[in-house]
């Protein structure tokens, strides 16, 4: 006797489920419901992501070591040793490390966000799942490399404690303004992905550009110099550059030497959210259309 | 009840204009100066429509396999896509029920460098299902992928037919409502398929699992489906039973690729950029070429075919036709890999005491399979036509073999003193 269909399957309830496809794109709330609904997806790509940095090397994770530090050592060893810019305080190599953080969780996550709808394309072509899974999860290198500096972080404290006997960096209330910048950061970079994966499925320039485009707005950072070192007149300008403010809030945190005024914050904050709610849309809108030419 | 429903779809794809054509094809030298050419005036030159769907319509109800079958580039894998949201409509709209998983590329979402056990768990994530859902059921798809001793080894050391079974098994211990099967059973070795098949077969009666069904393979269409459509240049044109659908298709294939009934001895279609048929010959038992073959021995139909281009597989088929009407097709069991640039021969016998004592002609079929089921047929319509004679009086008071088949049939007469009673 053929069993009953609802008896075949554990979740028989889901075989009631309708659902209808229209050339309409789906709404904020259902794209929200549904990226909860494949949420174990966020890991295999995260973690995919990790490993396909270092595939097949034999040096493996001493390379993610190599490429935190390496630049750090020869930037604090040009600007701190050669050029003596003055960083306002702590040991210029403390402080770099410190302006660095935020950035380069920014930077190595936004190159691999941009590519990861490029990258997954065998897999979107084929399969339907959330898209936007892909650029949200792509920043998992860009949290490995926090997490290494991090570590370096608080092994250049400790030496600073028994060279110079002094805790640059105590534990306060304040690094929970640290804690907010890697948030925002985190924030910037998907609403900058946004733009950036679904321009990269389309045009290969994309990327391309971004290589280059990067040191510019690195340098165009205050991270090797402190805010203060720019001219009063043009400081203002800082502020349309959403990463000042996420790399003076890091610095605040740690060293206490972060030049913060509300509208500088404000300001940024502002930029931060109207790019990720313009990001949301325009990857609503273009994803498809997008994936269509990959 | 409609488990799912098609509603006036269409889907369409801008394609860019190619440039003015540039003579004997495009060079690397083209291409070079092309990539020096002004940036951005290369996209202001336009685009024009292609039409890959326009107002498709069906309804299918729980339970069945439908199959949909139509030539390539008419649109059946964008259905497929639309219909698993890989890729949005242009208009129409779609209703379902129930989780739709697609085998639009066996394989797709696999990692090769992950085991066996860990792309199972992946492909549950990709099709929103719980890992403990997952854990469940891994022991049914190992065991019926027939892969217990490698669910811990990467599936890059994986045969093609092992990663093929892995591919769906998990597919069909999804938990499906709706099978979206796209030329997927033109791989794997003849005894997979038939188990494919027949696991697709029993989920539907069983679970009522909906099977769309894609395939080239008109014997597994004609068998599984309960029904048919065939998508010709984005539109549905036929939907039906699939006796009906498939042989209203085969013979469209036949007239279109034999040219009518006049086919020169070098038909356009007999040779094409991946192989020719070279000829088609009766022969004997001992090789010899023969006309008319005797209906007390066996003869055989000799193919000879080649092929041009590298990887492909190869299935010769022929109908046999007696006064207009067919006898019957037969085709190799399964696709044969082949080499390039090389000549084939393949041999089918017509056993003894099976044809009529009439005139037959014969109409050779020779599919090429490159890749994932991109199919180039050569044919040739009626490419050999013979007459058979009998074994003549040797049979006192024997009756004219009569019909366009006569075979020998083992008939026998007894005696039966009960059926005499009543």
């Amino acid at each position: 006797m053929p069993s009953a269909p609802e008896a075949a399957w554990p979740d028989a309830g889901t075989r009631a489920d309708l659902w209808v496809i229209e050339p309409r794109q789906h709404g904020v709330l259902e794209r929200t419901r549904e990226l909860w609904h494949y949420r174990h997806l966020w890991w295999y790509f995260a973690l995919e992501a990790i490993e396909s940095m270092y595939r097949r090397t034999k040096l493996g994770w001493l390379w993610l070591i190599f490429r935190v530090t390496a630049p750090i050592g020869l930037q604090s060893l040009i600007f701190g040793g050669v050029l003596r810019v003055d960083s306002g305080g702590p040991p210029y190599f403390l402080f770099l490390v410190c302006g660095t953080t935020t950035w380069i969780l920014f930077e190595r996550s936004l190159l691999t966000v941009t590519r990861s709808l490029e990258q997954h394309r065998k897999l979107v072509t084929k399969i339907y799942f959330p898209r936007l899974i892909l650029p949200m999860s792509a920043v998992a290198p860009g949290l490995l490399y926090l997490a290494v500096l991090l570590v370096v972080l608080v092994g250049t404290v400790l030496f600073y404690r028994y060279q110079d006997g002094v805790w640059y960096v105590t534990l306060r209330p304040e690094l929970l303004a640290s804690a907010a910048a890697i948030l925002l950061s985190l924030i910037f970079t998907v609403a900058v992905g946004l733009w950036t994966s679904v321009l990269q499925a389309r045009y290969r320039d994309i990327r391309q550009g971004l290589r280059y485009f990067m040191p510019f707005w690195m340098y165009f950072t205050p991270i090797f110099y402190p805010v203060t070192t720019i001219p009063e007149s043009v400081r203002w300008l800082a502020a349309f550059n959403p990463m000042t403010a996420i790399v003076e809030m890091f610095k605040w945190g740690t060293l206490g030497t972060g030049h913060l005024t509300v509208p500088s914050i404000a300001t940024s904050l502002t930029l931060i959210a109207l790019t990720m709610i313009a990001g949301t849309w325009f990857f609503i809108r273009e994803e498809a259309a997008s994936i269509d030419q990959l | 009840m409609k488990s799912l429903l098609v509603e006036g779809l269409s889907k369409v794809y801008r394609v860019p204009i190619p440039r003015e054509s540039t003579k004997g094809g495009e060079s690397r030298v083209d291409r070079f100066r092309e990539f020096f050419s002004i940036p951005l005036a290369r996209d202001l030159q336009g685009t024009h429509e292609v039409w890959a769907l326009r107002d498709v319509s069906f309804g299918v109800d729980g339970g069945t396999v439908l199959g949909i079958v139509g030539g390539n580039g008419a649109g059946k894998t964008t259905l497929l896509k639309i219909i698993s949201k890989v890729v949005p409509p242009t208009s129409g709209r779609i209703q379902g029920h129930g989780r739709v998983i697609s085998l639009l590329e066996l394989g797709a979402g696999f990692d090769d460098e992950a085991t066996a056990r860990e792309n199972v768990f992946m492909n549950a994530a990709i099709n929103g299902i719980p890992r403990a859902v997952a854990l469940e059921r891994l022991d049914d798809i190992v065991e019926f992928a027939e892969i217990q001793r490698f669910v811990d080894t990467p599936v890059q050391f994986f045969s093609s037919g092992m990663y093929l079974r892995l591919a769906f098994s998990v597919a069909i211990n999804m938990q499906p409502s709706i099978l979206l099967a796209d030329e997927i059973l033109a791989v794997g070795d003849l005894a997979f398929q038939e188990r494919c098949l027949e696991k697709v077969r029993e989920l539907s009666t069983q679970t009522g699992l909906t099977v769309l069904f894609v395939s080239h393979d008109m014997e597994a269409v004609s068998r599984i489906c309960d029904r048919v459509i065939w998508i010709k240049d984005g539109r549905l044109d036929r939907d039906g039973d699939p006796e009906d659908v498939v042989t209203e298709y085969q013979n469209a294939t036949w007239d279109l690729l034999g040219g009518g009934e006049n086919v020169g001895a070098r038909g356009s279609s007999r040779a094409s950029k991946y192989g020719e048929i070279v000829d088609v010959k009766l022969v004997s038992s001992d090789g010899r070429e023969i006309g008319a073959p005797p209906r007390s021995e066996d003869a055989y139909v000799r193919i000879r075919f080649r092929t041009y281009r590298a990887k492909t597989r190869a299935r010769c088929a022929f109908d046999l036709y007696s006064k207009g009407t067919l006898v019957f097709r037969s085709a190799q069991p399964d696709l044969c890999q082949v080499a390039p640039d090389t000549a084939y021969e393949a041999l089918v016998k017509i056993p003894a005491h099976l044809l009529s004592e009439t005139s037959y002609s014969v109409s050779v079929l020779v599919t090429l399979i490159r890749g994932e089921g991109e199919v180039h047929a050569l044919a040739v319509k009626k490419a050999l036509t013979f007459m058979v004679y009998g074994e003549a009086g040797s049979e006192a008071g024997s009756l004219r073999r009569t019909g366009v088949i006569s075979p020998v049939l083992e008939w026998s007469l007894e005696e039966r003193a009960h059926a005499v009673r009543a």
